[in-house]
């Protein structure tokens, strides 16, 4: 295995993610939720809107613009992300391309990693467009709400930067649910289940529980972690350890998949 | 660089169904080769374990001598089209050889002439969506070439090419075997390959009916089946030929061609209905073959 032949594997899994339509597609449809999140998210920024809810952060204060800046982009595109991730091993299966796929690279784990190395650099993009959309819809409303940029505020490009790796770490993550399960439609049905109402339940029950040390580990608890450099919420992992958490379950999910499916008979 | 691809004792079960049984056959390089069969014989199933898409449950099926996942170059080796193999409906023809030749230390440069060389040129850039299955067959064959491989396995590269193309196939595939690869090509109409093929191995249910060259398996026969109204009348302008009588009302007529006997008659003014070659051995044994209702399924 020369590093040649990686590289091969890496540009030909990246020509695959850009010859077809679908990438741009869901650029584009997380251009539009992070713009809608940047503007909601400074709009509201500070406001009371009832007695019964306390006022998020000003936008007078550093969490409240790395919140329209940092989390809005990561909230913004993860979920697209991870998709991408999904249909890039799943949709081999779905076209059934993986046959090519495994004439041109016999050794099958291969192909998974070149596929992870892929999509993380794609995944990177996608945060960093997401970034460029917050920056300059969030950025509008606070102007017009007569507020400053806010660019220099405590923390806020660390923040940045490590939302931009975590959107990336959600496209490896994709990979890896999509490694294991093949069908394409019920990789991206049970991994949206699983962000939008298994983890919200699961952190609930368990923070009523107490159990909230066990509620850190899930991944989207994870990622919050890793955007938060410096921020100490009890019973959050440290930045570094939610970015490790997140890589974590996308390997074992990858390494799993190509024990339980990837070897499996290609008919 | 040449290579035999040898099939030793290989047998595949999905779940209780055999597909393959202890099949065993070579194929040797500078000839094509048909693998014939009735649809579910195994054909396909004995290509992807050659490919190692699947995993034998028992013998081997090496190329060179090797397994397929342990060939230092597998895209410059074998060249493979597979009936299944599938193309992403929104991505170009070029597109996909690219890919392609990106993973497999190909210079991208080769998919251009490639494209031409199967006649894809004006349609390099379109969605393969939109392509007909002739068209996908020929990017198939252009995907397989793509290495420039010492061995070619090719699976029903005839189905959904017109005349034409059919006929371009046939002149290619003796091109690529006269330059001394190894060529095996499956099928389940001998017609379609009986023009090109030097030896054929026949499979059915799995398992080897028969392997050897189109003169050892009589495929061109030797006999032409006449029907008249005036049997005297032929025997006459056929003296010396051996005619028989067969149960139909059909003359026999042996150690002739349809040229031999059409000229003979014409000259000798004998009115005929019917002037067909015989089957041969080979066809027959195919026919029977392919009569009964095969037991296993294709995969």
């Amino acid at each position: 295995m020369t590093s040649r032949m990686m590289t091969g594997l890496v540009r030909s899994e990246l020509r695959k993610i850009v010859s077809t339509r679908l990438w741009w597609g869901l650029l584009l449809g997380a251009v539009v939720y992070t713009a809608v999140q940047a503007g909601v998210t400074a709009g509201f920024a500070g406001v009371t809107l009832s007695t019964a809810q306390p006022a998020t952060a000003g936008l007078d204060t550093a969490a409240g613009i790395r919140g329209v800046y940092a989390e809005s982009l990561f909230t913004g595109s993860y979920i697209l992300a991870m998709i991408l991730g999904i249909t890039g091993m799943t949709g081999e299966y779905r076209y059934q391309t993986i046959t090519s796929t495994f004439l041109v690279s016999p050794r099958r784990s291969r192909v998974v990693g070149a596929k992870l190395a892929a999509h993380l650099l794609v995944g990177l993009g996608y945060g960093i467009v997401a970034l460029v959309t917050a920056l300059v819809v969030g950025g509008l409303v606070i102007g017009v709400r007569g507020h400053g940029l806010g660019y220099g505020v405590d923390r806020l490009w660390p923040s940045i930067v490590l939302a931009v790796v975590a959107v990336g770490l959600w496209t490896v993550l994709g990979i890896g649910i999509g490694t294991l399960i093949r069908n394409q439609v019920a990789a991206i049905l049970i991994g949206v289940f699983v962000i939008f109402l298994l983890q919200p339940l699961l952190t609930l029950g368990l923070s009523a529980a107490n159990l909230d040390s066990v509620a850190k580990w899930l991944p989207t608890n994870a990622s919050s972690a890793l955007m938060a450099p410096g921020v100490t919420i009890v019973d959050y992992l440290t930045w570094w350890g939610g970015g490790l958490v997140l890589l974590g379950y996308a390997l074992v999910l990858a390494a799993l998949g190509i024990v339980l499916s990837v070897r499996r008979d290609i008919s | 660089m040449t290579h035999i691809v040898e099939v030793v004792g290989l047998s595949k079960m999905f779940g209780t169904l055999t597909a393959l049984d202890g099949l065993t056959f070579t194929v040797r390089p500078g000839r094509v080769t048909g693998f014939l069969g009735p649809n579910g014989a195994g054909k396909t199933t004995t290509l992807r374990c050659l490919l190692g898409l699947l995993t034998p449950t028992a013998g081997s099926a090496t190329i060179g001598g090797r397994a397929y996942r342990d060939l230092d170059d597998p895209l410059g080796t074998v060249g493979a089209a597979l009936e299944s193999s599938g193309f992403h409906p929104g991505r170009s023809a070029r597109a996909h050889l690219e890919a392609v030749a990106l993973a497999g230390g190909v210079n991208p440069s080769r998919v251009t002439t490639l494209l031409a060389m199967v006649g894809l040129t004006e349609v390099a850039d379109r969605r393969v969506g939109g392509f007909s299955l002739g068209m996908r067959q020929r990017l198939a064959l252009a995907q397989a070439l793509l290495g420039d491989p010492a061995v070619l396995l090719l699976d029903e590269p005839a189905n959904g090419l017109d005349p034409a193309g059919i006929a371009w196939l046939r002149t290619f595939l003796r091109s690529l075997a006269a330059e001394g690869r190894t060529v095996l090509v499956s099928s389940h109409v001998l017609s379609e390959v009986e023009q090109t093929v030097d030896e054929v191995v026949v499979v059915s249910h799995g398992r080897l009916v028969r392997q050897g060259t189109l003169a050892e398996l009589g495929a061109g026969s030797r006999a032409v089946l006449v029907r008249t109204p005036h049997p005297q009348a032929l025997r006459d302008a056929l003296p010396g030929q051996p005619v028989e009588q067969l149960p139909d009302g059909r003359l026999r007529v042996s150690g002739s061609t349809t040229e031999g006997v059409g000229h003979a008659l014409y000259l000798a003014g004998v009115e005929v209905h019917e002037l067909v070659a015989e089957a041969g051995d080979l066809e027959r044994l195919f026919l029977d073959l392919t009569a009964e209702q095969p037991a296993t399924v294709a995969s």
